[in-house]
């Protein structure tokens, strides 16, 4: 018996019935996916044709990406098992060994299982369109599965942190210590910082400035070192607008229960969080406009690339605090009468 | 004020298809230290979370200081002050935050002088730059009824407080609460399982038991137990246990 892995099947299937998601709407959204590849089949080409001629550089980024992602989730998995309830359930070694093995590589199994579904559904439309970049797919799939394969390989040569307890998230954000005295004053300001922090917390700086070591020694692997530099920008500034809208939506959620007591208005909260996030947001959309420039690509397209990222974070991140704040403030009643 | 501060009829609540709460009714008067005992999962907190809106009843009214927590929840909620427990709290946030948004949150423009006594006495105001995911169990459980008594609110609602504090802490905190509820004409409901709390400060407590009110102690009651001298323990499970 593995219960590591029993107990996260039944959290997943409890987790599932309580969202009430069903295979039917599994099903159709690969179909949806697979009807837009349909239709999008000739724009996919150029970034594709892109990938296979960089095929090295991102077979390296994608190596050194899982092996720094895989062992940190290693560090992390072991400290929590520790703690965990089932710590001191009686496991046989090779079946513990196996599931931790499963556990921590569980991303990196999960990104090829993607890959393969992405670049193989894109492999049959190419067929039933008769195109002749049929083997772009596969060529990509091929380097960035061995990359990543090459990464989880590599985790193992990273050296593991002594075995401390989880770090608090607030060690990674930066925080100036202020001597306001004891006078406290009202403001919802600290409710703006909140994603902000959260997005460091969640991105570990130091984390990210020791991946770019190894991802600019790559540089010269068949990729001019310009090129590189904007494209890890790209990846930079793209990680941040995830890291911020995930960062939004997330302490949201926990200050709603937070506030739930409080004569607190919703449209007083949802400014709170929205201005700083949505001034992050178009600071990050204005940087990605500049790098696409720099990568030759016309102004008029770059400006209206950032204007559309900028638009669709900001109405996406409002959308976002209006269903928590507004939609979900007040529930049905749970029981029924 | 004229009136319970809180006044709570035919309430029923629960979760899912399951009732937790059935049939609840009760007032807790100006000045009156309420405590609410009972087993594990007798549904303290689902009662709790009620009167917090926290959760929302299928059925009843809940009435803080006159307003109805359903139809006028705003102002309500400004006579409410509830500490919730200590993994709620906003860990990215420092205490001084906390305390801010609060404040705004109860349109006060500053923090009361006599909460920053309260913050100083219980050795908490080191800790107010301080990262909330940084701070201890027992220190994030003083931030949280700190918080529960900005703006001076007339109900006071709290869910096991005192677990997690320092002997020396949870008496100056009972002892300010005291104080603070006659001073006031608040009313303290306490969700505990601490029978010293009934013994020493609780003006009424009642039992819960699977959902439904079984017994409430009236003043004279447990004036009575507690000058009886005698196994006050005891005295109350046996009341419990004839109910």
């Amino acid at each position: 018996m593995a219960p590591r892995l029993a107990a996260a099947k039944m959290m997943l299937v409890n987790r599932r019935s309580r969202a009430g998601v069903r295979p039917t709407s599994a099903v159709l959204l690969s179909a949806g996916a697979l009807t837009a590849l349909f239709w999008l089949e000739a724009t996919v080409v150029p970034p594709l044709n892109w990938l296979r001629l960089h095929a090295v550089f991102c077979a390296g980024v994608a190596a050194v990406a899982s092996a720094i992602l895989i062992a940190r989730r290693r560090a992390i998995k072991r400290a929590e098992f520790a703690r965990s309830w089932l710590a001191a359930v009686p496991v046989s070694i090779s079946t513990a060994r196996f599931e931790s093995l499963l556990i921590e590589t569980l991303p990196a199994l999960a990104a090829i299982g993607l890959l393969t579904i992405a670049c193989g559904s894109y492999a049959l439309v190419l067929l039933f369109a008769k195109r002749d970049e049929i083997f772009a797919p596969v060529a990509v799939w091929a380097t960035l599965s061995g990359g990543i394969a090459l990464g989880v390989l590599g985790s193992f040569l990273v050296p593991q942190p002594k075995p401390v307890d989880l770090p608090p998230g607030s060690r990674y954000v930066p925080h100036q210590k202020s001597r306001r005295g004891a006078n406290i004053r009202r403001s919802l300001s600290g409710l703006g910082s909140w994603p902000i922090r959260q997005a460091f917390a969640w991105a570990q700086p130091k984390i990210v400035a020791r991946a770019i070591v190894p991802i600019l020694v790559m540089m010269p692997l068949g990729t001019m070192a310009d090129t590189a530099m904007v494209v890890i920008g790209m990846s930079g500034i793209g990680g941040a607008l995830l890291l911020v809208w995930s960062g939004v939506i997330s302490a949201s959620r926990l200050a709603r229960r937070w506030l739930a007591p409080l004569p607190v208005q919703s449209g007083e909260v949802i400014r709170a969080f929205l201005l700083p996030a949505c001034a992050v947001i178009i600071a990050a959309s204005a940087i990605e406009a500049l790098l696409l420039v720099v990568l030759n690509v016309s102004y008029r397209t770059a400006a209206a690339v950032g204007a559309w990222t900028a638009v669709l974070g900001c109405v996406t991140v409002g959308g976002g605090l209006t269903w928590t704040w507004i939609v979900r403030q007040n529930p049905k009643p749970r029981t029924q009468a | 004020m004229n009136g319970p501060i809180l006044e709570i009829r035919e309430l029923r609540a629960g979760y899912g298809p399951r009732t937790v709460l059935e049939n609840i009714s009760m007032a807790l008067l100006a000045g009156e230290w309420f405590v609410l005992l009972g087993p594990n999962g007798c549904g303290k907190s689902t009662l709790l979370d009620c009167v917090v809106s926290r959760l929302r009843p299928s059925g009843g009214e809940i009435r803080i200081a006159g307003h109805s927590l359903r139809q006028a929840p705003f102002a309500a909620k400004q006579q409410l002050g509830y500490a919730c427990a200590p993994d709620v709290l906003p860990g990215l946030l420092t205490a001084r935050q906390c305390l801010e948004v609060h404040a705004a949150a109860k349109g006060q423009s500053v923090i009361g002088e006599d909460l920053l006594t309260l913050a100083e006495e219980l050795r908490f105001t080191p800790y107010l730059e301080a990262f909330v995911d940084t701070l201890s169990l027992g220190t994030r459980q003083k931030l949280a009824v700190i918080l529960a008594l900005v703006g001076d609110p007339l109900l006071i609602v709290l869910d096991e407080a005192f677990n997690g504090l320092d002997p020396a802490s949870a008496l100056i905190l009972k002892r300010h609460l005291r104080a603070r509820i006659e001073r006031r004409g608040a009313g303290l409901l306490l969700a505990t399982h601490s029978l010293d709390i009934v013994e020493h400060y609780a003006d009424r407590a009642a039992v819960l038991i699977d959902g439904r009110l079984k017994y409430v102690w009236p003043k004279e009651e447990l004036q009575r137990l507690r000058s009886a001298h005698g196994d006050f323990e005891a005295a109350l499970a046996a009341a419990i246990s004839e109910t």
